[in-house]
């Protein structure tokens, strides 16, 4: 580590205070030790003696000698920047004292000097001989910390050569085992954690750790493995994160050990968390944080044993509670007015050409401002086209808005209805329900849709989605039967309902059945099961895609079929559900047209958020083939190289850059998907390199690849409200002012930028981007992939993919409750979060922040902490909704 | 990753924005230029070709596993790039289709081409230019000029009969800097020091190591400090010590010397000090070196003339950039100045200068080395006994030896002789000593 001594040509010496009158005979020596001051000469003469007496034939002489080296070896300190003076004076010797020990009889003298050899080994033993450790093996068991951290850190690192070596021979372990059990106690007591870590991990012992964690360390040296298991490949990730949680249970750390419980997707772990806490409070809590990632989950009685708590808890996990929280949130920060379209266009910022007159009133235009005012309303009740007329004048003007929009436009108009009662169940479906009785078929599918959307991420006891839906999805009407389908798979995403498999599995292989309508039912059947590796909905899947004849494969909607195949394995690699690779055989039988496009999306799906290496590879090796026929497979692959990379920071800015190269040398194929893949990564992250590079492209030439841009430029800014996006987005509106496909896709991009009135986010990454909620990456990759093929299903008639959208669609608040659940204001501090991994005593952890009262929104990369001793929060990432206890040892001053 | 706020303008870069995208240009028909993103100021943090190639920042700083796995993440992500880049060059090469456009460029630029000054942006398209001789013109600009870059007062390249603005040229660090820095190590190492084991163990501590290796100091939860100032009687070996430190460095060398801080006009001399230290940061890691520090740096008090004025504000702007709004990461500076009790406080507080070095007159021991280090290449006559010199009770200097050293090689190159004799150092001695004392100013050698 420090630089080699020798190269400071006598710096190290120090230059002492010099002694008048020296002799002449000193001056002669100089040859030899050029420029040693008085006091080194001194030791070094001292340590020639001990040397000598240590081969002396008197056992108590050598005792004596070896005592004092050793006092002199300890007691000597040195700079960082050159070795301590015993040991380079004794360098000269090392061989003589290595002889010698060969020599001598088995004794305790004999121990002693392999404990000095050890030392000295340090500087003087050869790259790989490893004698620091053989002599460690062979002297006293002392205390080892005592010679020094450098010293530990040497033999840490040689332990685990041997050790590489010792495996591939086959040869016992024990008593390394046995000095990595002192040096681990050593590194933990000194707050080395990382260093004990890695030790472990070279040694394959982690479990050891559980022992000599202390309540000191333990957060850090989880902090620790949490973060390594990012980089770590499979298996040792999982290995690690075992630990992890381990330390954190016998801690009492649960919200921790829940986390990462939910990362390994591990129910049994989620059970043992409940039962092993016995605080009501903090189990409220533990449902908060189930609630966000947005899985299914019923308690039982041996983890909550009274009914009204358990009820009280289910509630929590069912986010019955969501859209109170959410509106109570909108009225803290003043935006519940509602706001039209136009209010987000801000024409009149715009100076010239486009700005009035061009727009006539017709169709395309009233489907965006629907679809803006769905995203720009979410969640919050009203809005100034859908509900407004229905209180002032007897619904007529309602219609009114409805009926701007034509046939398939009728449903997306319908639906966003449902958009806009977000989570708000009772009154949602109050409000849907007038539809329901339409004449029109597009009328009613709009709302079936709506049930669904209003629904989402919401259980209730009394299941009214399904209710409602259930019928719908036989009728003759394809429109209806879609809305009812595509209804039923965003309210249940996720939640594994086997009534459902039941219902929509026959639809799949009902030969009666429309493409579109088969192609939805695989979609929502992938959503329900999203990551469940569901063996019977695969087969009805593949079953469905076998089926289809050549000229159904070349339809555009039929890339939905593989992508519902893939969403059953989301997340899910190979080492941890075997039937992906079954299922990948037998994706290879099929009709050579759809054969690869299926391939990469299982794929995609398998390793999506994995941040595999590997499988980056194999996609990027995909991607550079030049194709000369109309083939498809590279948009998913690119999309997949997003998908597996956005897992970690690192791999997202890597990812970013390579798929830079893939713009440049790629065909039109590949550069349609690659705004796409930029929108995925960095989803409701502005960032302004990404935001640059979409800008670029969307004025490209290509105008499929501007319309990707463009509607990525919305997905990076995602309820942000990123003014500059929002400026760039005018922009766009008035340079394209003729085109209007490329105009719908900039009002929708604008819809999105302020999403929510920018209280929303679409990151499926939540909890300090530590975990990744399945059910909302799965909606993020439905919309994508519908988006490869822009102008036959976004523009065509399908254009209600976009409600895919609701899936990711969380608030991105913090919300303090207290033990009653009832919101309470205080002071927090929010800023830009730091990485602390590894860092030595207690780091800041945010980085220029600002002291708010909660609640409060939180951007990309921000954390917060409170900034009053008054509570405790119950879960330390305070994100969502965090219950916060009162401070017993708070004193007011 | 870094810290950088996504909204500001930080100085990650734009990774890859600035590659020519040559595939996206191949439409045969004719399209209008799209507008820029952005017309009017540079943007700033650009920083050449470097910064789109800008890897991630990886923390935490201490060599650990985790460190390692995630550089190695880096590494198989940048494997992975070229192994792409290697294999599409190889289906259908680039850099042939890039000559191919650089030529048609360069044959709609005309050449030879003149250089001039950008006044005003009209339109999109369209700018007012002014040549370094005649009056102002309203040209075009041609579309592959890259627009985002213009901005007024820059330096553009014009087409030699229409004026037409046909490129801008990049280079806008001051002339003056690229001077100071030292490209060719100079000759003296550590090892051509006598002595001062202490000061050098230090300097190294306080600018080398956080260079070389920041985690020893993020170990121990530390910020490493920011600069050195080495102070003591003339001839003491402060200059031989940066030199000995630009020699051992594989950082960038700024050196400069106090008096050039100051300028002929208002604002210029802030102005030197503020690309200064751009510079290093831009070439960072690097080392800055401000020799006779105390020409700029004295103390504050009431000036009378502009001049003074003009200085103090010189060491406002050091003191702001030595520990200002801006943080510099990798910049060490030393400071080097005999008369350190006249400088501002302001400049030598804790944050701006931590480290305070100084630098005694020799001791024997030291003087004894130094004797040797300037003899060594000497021939000296047998009689020579340097020891009476060593154990002198004169105050010397290391610069003084180097006088006595040379004065007695002058001698005896005087009177024809090979060798140099006891005889020549004593008369070189008492030379030396008298100029010294004798009303001669300080360090007025000879």
């Amino acid at each position: 580590m420090a630089p080699d001594p020798n190269r400071t040509a006598g710096g190290a010496s120090g230059s002492g205070t010099t002694k008048e009158g020296k002799d002449d005979t000193v001056a002669k020596k100089k040859v030899e030790n050029e420029d040693l001051s008085d006091e080194d000469l001194a030791l070094k003469q001292q340590l020639e003696l001990y040397v000598e007496r240590v081969q002396d034939p008197d056992p108590s002489l050598q005792k004596v000698a070896l005592e004092s080296m050793r006092q002199e070896i300890r007691t000597s300190t040195s700079s960082m920047t050159s070795v301590p003076k015993p040991l380079k004076f004794l360098r000269p010797h090392y061989g003589t004292l290595k002889a010698y020990y060969e020599t001598m009889s088995e004794s305790d003298l004999k121990k002693y000097l392999a404990d000095i050899l050890s030392v000295l080994a340090l500087t003087m033993s050869a790259e790989g001989e490893r004698e620091s450790l053989k002599y460690r093996l062979l002297g006293s068991d002392g205390d080892i910390g005592s010679w020094g951290h450098e010293y530990v850190r040497n033999l840490a690192g040689e332990i685990s050569q041997e050790y590489a070596k010792r495996q591939s021979e086959e040869a016992p372990i024990d008593d390394l085992m046995e000095l990595v059990q002192q040096i681990v106690a050593f590194h933990m007591k000194h707050n080395a954690e990382p260093e004990a870590v890695d030790l472990l991990m070279e040694v394959e012992d982690l479990d050891m750790l559980v022992e000599h964690v202390d309540k000191t360390n333990f957060k850090r040296t989880c902090l620790y493995l949490t973060s390594s298991a990012r980089y770590l490949p499979g298996p040792d990730d999982m290995l690690v994160l075992d630990i992890a949680y381990l330390i954190y249970l016998k801690f009492e750390e649960y919200p921790n050990a829940l986390q990462i419980a939910l990362f390994l997707d591990n129910l049994q772990y989620v059970r043992q968390v409940f039962t092993s806490c016995d605080d009501l409070l903090r189990k409220k809590q533990f449902c908060y944080i189930l609630a966000r990632h947005g899985i299914t989950f019923e308690l039982d009685e041996e983890m909550v044993a009274d009914d009204d708590d358990r009820e009280v808890l289910q509630d929590i996990i069912n986010n019955s509670k969501l859209s109170e929280g959410y509106l109570t949130l909108a009225r803290d920060i003043e935006v519940m007015e509602p706001k039209s379209p136009e209010d987000i266009y801000k024409a009149h910022l715009l100076d010239g050409r486009a700005s009035s007159g061009a727009s006539v009133d017709s169709a395309r235009q009233n489907l965006a401002a629907t679809f803006v005012n769905a995203f720009v309303n979410a969640g919050f009740g009203q809005d100034k086209l859908m509900t407004v007329p229905s209180d002032s004048s007897s619904g007529g003007s309602s219609g009114n808005w409805l009926f701007k929009n034509k046939e398939h436009g009728k449903t997306s108009a319908a639906a966003s209805l449902g958009m806009i009662l977000l989570w708000d169940v009772d009154s949602g479906l109050a409000q849907i329900d007038k539809y329901f009785h339409s004449n029109d078929n597009h009328v009613i599918a709009g709302a079936l849709l709506g049930v669904g959307i209003v629904n989402c991420g919401i259980k209730n006891d009394c299941d009214p989605a399904m209710a409602l839906l259930g019928d719908y999805t036989d009728k003759e009407d394809s429109s209806i039967r879609i809305g009812a389908i595509m209804g039923l798979g965003i309210a249940y995403a996720g939640s594994q309902n086997e009534q459902l498999r039941y219902k929509l599995a026959p639809i799949l292989n009902d030969a009666k059945a429309s493409l579109d309508v088969i192609a939805f039912t695989a979609i929502s059947l992938g959503l329900i099961y999203v990551g469940s590796c569901n063996e019977e909905v695969a087969q009805a899947i593949i079953f469905a895609l076998m089926d289809r004849s050549e000229a159904e494969l070349a339809e555009p909607l039929t890339r939905l079929l593989p992508l519902g195949l893939g969403l059953l394995y989301l997340g899910k690699q190979v080492y941890r559900c075997e039937s992906v690779e079954a299922t990948a055989e037998v994706s290879k039988t099929f009709n050579e047209k759809i054969r690869k496009y299926c391939d990469m999306t299982l794929l995609s799906c398998a390793y999506a958020g994995t941040g595999n290496v590997l499988k980056v590879q194999n996609l990027l090796g995909h991607c550079s083939q030049h194709l000369d026929k109309g083939e498809m497979h590279q948009g998913p692959a690119v999309i997949g190289i997003a998908m597996v990379a956005m897992a970690e920071e690192l791999g997202l800015e890597m990812a970013i850059r390579s798929l830079e190269h893939l713009l440049q040398y790629g065909e039109q194929n590949i550069r349609r998907a690659v705004p796409l893949a930029l929108g995925l990564l960095c989803i409701s992250n502005p960032k302004v390199n990404v935001m640059d590079t979409l800008s670029r492209l969307s004025h490209d030439t290509d105008s499929e690849v501007a319309m990707a841009a463009v509607i990525s430029l919305g997905l990076i800014g995602a309820g942000t409200n990123n003014a500059r996006i929002a400026g760039m987005l005018r922009n766009l509106s008035s340079y394209y002012y003729k085109d209007t496909s490329l105009l719908f896709c900039v009002r929708i991009a604008q819809g999105l930028v302020h999403l929510g009135k920018g209280l929303l986010t679409l990151n499926p990454y939540h909890s300090d981007r530590f975990l990744l909620s399945p059910t909302a990456l799965a909606g993020l990759v439905t919309m994508l992939h519908a988006c490869l093929d822009m102008k036959a299903i976004v523009l065509g008639k399908y254009h209600y993919v976009l409600y895919f959208l609701v899936l990711a669609m969380q608030p991105r608040m913090l919300m303090t409750v207290d033990d009653s659940l009832k919101t309470l204001p205080v002071p927090v501090r929010v800023g830009q979060a730091v990485d602390v991994v590894g860092q030595a005593g207690r780091p800041k952890t945010i980085t220029g922040f600002q002291t708010h009262s909660t609640p409060v929104l939180l951007a990309a990369g921000d954390r917060a902490e409170l900034a009053t001793e008054k509570y405790i929060p119950l879960s330390p990432i305070l994100e969502g909704f965090v219950i916060l206890k009162e401070n017993p040892e708070y004193r007011e001053d | 990753m870094g810290q950088g706020t996504p909204g500001g303008l930080n100085r990650q870069g734009l990774p890859g924005d600035r590659k020519p995208d040559g595939s996206g240009k191949k439409e045969k028909k004719f399209e209008p230029a799209a507008p820029p993103a952005r017309v009017g100021r540079k943007q700033r943090k650009q920083k050449g070709p470097e910064a789109a190639a800008r890897l991630p920042t990886v923390t935490p700083l201490t060599k650990c596993k985790l460190r390692l796995l995630k550089l190695e993440r880096i590494k198989d992500y940048l494997l992975m790039e070229e192994e792409f880049v290697a294999n599409q060059e190889r289906l259908k090469p680039q850099e042939e289709k890039a000559e191919e456009d650089r030529s048609k460029v360069d044959d709609l630029r005309g050449s030879p081409m003149s250089v001039g000054n950008l006044e005003e942006l009209i339109d999109e398209n369209h700018a007012i230019v002014s040549s370094s001789v005649g009056p102002e013109y309203y040209v075009g600009i041609l579309s592959f000029v890259d627009k985002d870059q213009l901005e007024p007062g820059c330096a553009i390249l014009m087409h030699n009969k229409v004026l037409s603005v046909v490129g801008l040229l990049q280079d806008e660090v001051d002339p003056m800097v690229s001077v100071m820095k030292v490209e060719k190590a100079p000759l003296e190492s550590y090892a051509d020091i006598g002595g001062l084991d202490a000061q050098i163990q230090e300097i190294k501590e306080a600018v080398e190591l956080p260079l070389t290796h920041p985690e020893l100091y993020e170990d121990i939860g530390i910020k490493p400090p920011k600069g050195v100032i080495l102070y003591g009687e003339p001839g003491t070996g402060k200059t031989l010590l940066a030199k000995a430190v630009a020699n051992s460095t594989s950082a960038t060398f700024l050196r400069v010397v106090g008096s050039e801080l100051i300028q002929k006009y208002l604002g210029d001399g802030p102005k030197l000090v503020r690309e200064l230290f751009r510079v290093a940061d831009d070439l960072s890691p690097s080392i800055v070196f401000i020799d006779e520090i105390d020409a700029v740096g004295t103390k504050r008090y009431d000036a009378h003339s502009g001049g003074e004025r003009e200085i103090q504000r010189t060491m406002l702007e050091l003191l702001n950039q030595l520990d200002g709004f801006d943080s510099r990461g990798d910049v060490k500076v030393i400071l080097a100045t005999n008369r350190i009790e006249s400088l501002d406080p302001a400049l030598l507080r804790p944050g701006r200068i931590d480290r305070k070095i100084e630098f005694p007159l020799p001791d024997i021991k030291t003087r004894r080395r130094i004797f040797q280090i300037h003899t060594s290449r000497m021939t000296l006559a047998d009689d020579v006994n340097l020891e009476e010199f060593v154990m002198t009770k004169d105050e010397f200097s290391g610069a003084d030896i180097k006088a006595i050293c040379t004065e007695a090689g002058l001698l005896a190159l005087r009177e024809r002789r090979m060798k140099v004799t006891h005889a020549d150092f004593k008369k070189a001695k008492d030379k030396v000593m008298f100029k010294k004392k004798e009303g001669v100013p300080e360090g007025l050698y000879m």
